[in-house]
């Protein structure tokens, strides 16, 4: 008996680290650099906040897809599960561990201004992506521009309807930067036009939420011509909205246009392209140009210090050619 | 079983709790297991760790892994230390993660929001966890309320709590126009996280390994130690041999919710704010600790020393996979098992305890 409880536990921690190997066999990019042949071999280490988010989901995929062209870079993930202890201890392991580069997307900018303080303490150059940190002790901060975007959507707005009309926004979490931005930016686009928003709700990024938004404002506007369009802060929240009126059982669905934000190739321009919206706008995930300015940190050459991404527009005409630049 | 547990726990009540040894080289094993599996752990982490990039040694072996280490768990490990003495006396305390907020919460508001004193704030964060402890306690001891409902509604008063006085977002400077601090941030939070010169550890990692240690000796050599193993083995024997049955256990909440006042502290230190959500299951992590290590949930069983190599175990086997870089569901699994199977072996302890 004794011997086979003591059996027991050495077969647990077998099995643990054997499902060690086998994930890590599973991942493409294996992280051990031992036996590889002498010659420019980069460790990147990436640190993503969560990946419950499918923009996240794909910034890491743009970055994999840009890594996979080179083969000198070797990618270590790591995905914080939205905790952001867990996100500072990530960065630890990564100076710990001796990578060349970090890449990070913070889940929060106070609490991760001193790991990254300590990784460039530790002379390992760090980029961070999407979200700040606190003051500038970091290499390279990659972004896209939340108010330029919202500002883009409401500009199309004014097109899209001739200047006039009534509009439900369905907002993003609005404790969150991106949600004000992208909120200020539509006031700022729509500014000079007739254009009203008649109803307003904080969605919290979330589709059910906006679809039960949107029944609200459906049934608070009954009438045919109450309602000319919806903006949507992300494209489930639109898409959610577009569901909201199709069950509404009148046919809304085919005069409201919709319009939404973020522009991922299996949400927001699949939508487009089944000509639920009218419109979405990409927000870039950064991911090729984190590895773009990877490369050139690490082979020497001097990168700025902001660089903000511009938006891509797909509509029904442009979503055939991959969108049109703004 | 019950019965063979009753009679070797009556004998603890008048002997040492380390005095009931038996004899045979398996006595011995059984005795060490928890430190066996400390070592198994070890060994298959230096071998299991990937190498670093630039020297090609074990990463698990670098002085930095471990003492980062350390300093990670040392939250869960305070929490942790606390909890062993409530378990102890066969209680629980569900509310040791709510109250690490509420304290990280209520130390951060007081050192930013109202611009005071370190001393003063630690005091103060200190005394309203005790209290919180306190109120546990005295409602299981004066109202015969089982632990795990009387914690159950601390767990949401605590939270409640956190959420009210910070209004419900983040405590950090500049959240709030009436703040005193709007810029920049305690100093305390630095030197915290700051190794410390000549040590070369942080007093967030000494705190833990302080808090072990006190604890340790207060449960090994103090009277009130013995009678909490007294109460945990069997309280009506305890009672009719005139322990103070109800004060000794309100103690052993009351230190629990220091404990879990000082892991507060050191949340607000480790995030440089006061996040009324911090530590949201973290008392699961630290009951697993404390059972992982071998002490009993029956109670009057187990020891500080074998609560630290409990979350040590955890914390080991939490860095080899995240430094393999092995998926949360996967990490999941392996520690939900690994939980059970400790408990296990500790059954097994059991029916050979008589």
């Amino acid at each position: 008996m004794k011997f086979l409880r003591l059996g027991a536990l050495v077969l647990v921690v077998l099995v643990i680290a054997l499902s060690g190997c086998g994930q890590n066999q599973g991942t493409t990019t294996n992280a051990s650099v031992a036996g590889k042949p002498a010659g420019k071999q980069f460790v990147i280490g990436m640190s993503q906040c969560n990946l419950g988010e499918p923009w996240r989901v794909e910034m890491n995929a743009d970055i994999k897809a840009a890594a996979d062209k080179h083969p000198e870079i070797k990618i270590i993930w790591k995905d914080a599960q939205n905790k952001t202890t867990t996100q500072q201890d990530q960065v630890k392991e990564f100076i710990d561990q001796g990578v060349n580069l970090i890449i990070i997307s913070p889940k929060e900018a106070r609490p991760l201004t001193k790991p990254v303080a300590d990784a460039m303490a530790a002379n390992i150059p760090v980029i961070v992506l999407d979200r700040k940190i606190e003051g500038d002790n970091y290499t390279c901060f990659i972004g896209g521009d939340n108010e330029k975007i919202g500002e883009e959507a409401g500009k199309f707005m004014v097109k899209l309807l001739g200047g006039k009309g009534k509009v439900v926004e369905l907002k993003g979490l609005m404790t969150s930067p991106p949600a004000v931005d992208r909120h200020k930016g539509f006031m700022e686009g729509i500014k000079g036009s007739q254009i009203k928003v008649i109803f307003d709700a904080d969605c919290h990024w979330l589709e059910p939420d906006a679809q039960k938004e949107m029944e609200s404002a459906l049934s608070r506007f009954p009438g045919a011509g109450d309602i000319d369009a919806v903006y949507g802060h992300n494209d489930p929240s639109a898409h959610g909205a577009y569901v909201a009126t199709k069950n509404e059982g009148k046919g809304r669905e085919k005069t409201i246009k919709f319009v939404g934000i973020d522009g991922l190739p299996r949400e927001g321009v699949g939508y487009v392209k089944n000509g639920m919206l009218a419109a979405t706008f990409q927000y870039p995930t950064c991911g090729a140009e984190a590895i773009d300015t990877a490369l050139k940190i690490l082979n020497g050459q001097k990168v700025p210090k902001n660089i903000t991404l511009g938006t891509k527009i797909f509509t029904k005409d442009t979503v055939a050619k991959g969108g049109q630049a703004l | 079983m019950s019965e063979s547990t009753k009679q070797s726990n009556q004998s603890s009540i008048t002997l040492e709790p380390s005095q009931k040894r038996s004899h045979g080289v398996w006595d011995i094993i059984d005795r060490l297991r928890g430190v066996l599996a400390f070592v198994v752990v070890f060994i298959l982490g230096i071998f299991l760790s990937p190498q670093t990039y630039t020297t090609g040694h074990s990463t698990f072996l670098n002085v930095a892994t471990q003492k980062n280490i350390l300093f990670e768990y040392a939250e869960i490990g305070i929490l942790a230390a606390g909890m062993t003495l409530v378990i102890i006396t066969a209680g629980i305390d569900l509310s040791v993660g709510s109250v690490l907020g509420f304290a990280a919460t209520l130390f951060s508001l007081l050192l930013m929001g109202y611009g005071m004193s370190t001393p003063m704030a630690v005091l103060i964060t200190l005394l309203s966890t005790a209290a919180m402890g306190a109120v546990s306690g005295m409602v299981i001891s004066r109202f015969k309320i089982q632990p795990f409902v009387a914690t159950l509604g601390m767990m949401l008063v605590a939270r409640g709590a956190a959420k009210w006085i910070s209004a419900g977002i983040k405590v950090q400077p500049g959240a709030q126009k009436w703040y005193a601090m709007q810029i920049g941030g305690p100093s305390i939070f630095d030197w915290m996280t700051t190794p410390l010169p000549g040590i070369g550890l942080q007093p967030v990692t000494l705190l833990f390994l302080l808090s072990i240690l006190v604890l340790w000796l207060l449960l090994r050599f103090t009277k009130f130690g013995r009678y909490l193993y007294a109460i945990g083995g069997n309280e009506e024997a305890a009672r009719l041999s005139g322990i103070r049955v109800g004060l000794i256990k309100t103690a052993a909440y009351t230190l629990c919710g220091i404990t879990s006042g000082l892991a507060g502290i050191c949340n607000a230190s480790r995030m440089t704010l006061g996040d009324p959500e911090a530590g949201a299951t973290y008392e699961l992590d630290a009951i697993a600790a404390v059972v992982i290590g071998g002490t009993s949930l029956m109670g009057g069983k187990g020891g500080m020393f074998f609560t630290f190599l409990g979350t040590l175990i955890i914390a080991y086997i939490s860095k080899v996979l995240s430094l393999r870089g092995v998926p949360e569901a996967n990490r999941l699994m392996v520690r939900g098992a690994l939980i059970v199977i400790a408990v296990l072996i500790q059954q097994g302890k059991r029916k050979k305890g008589a």
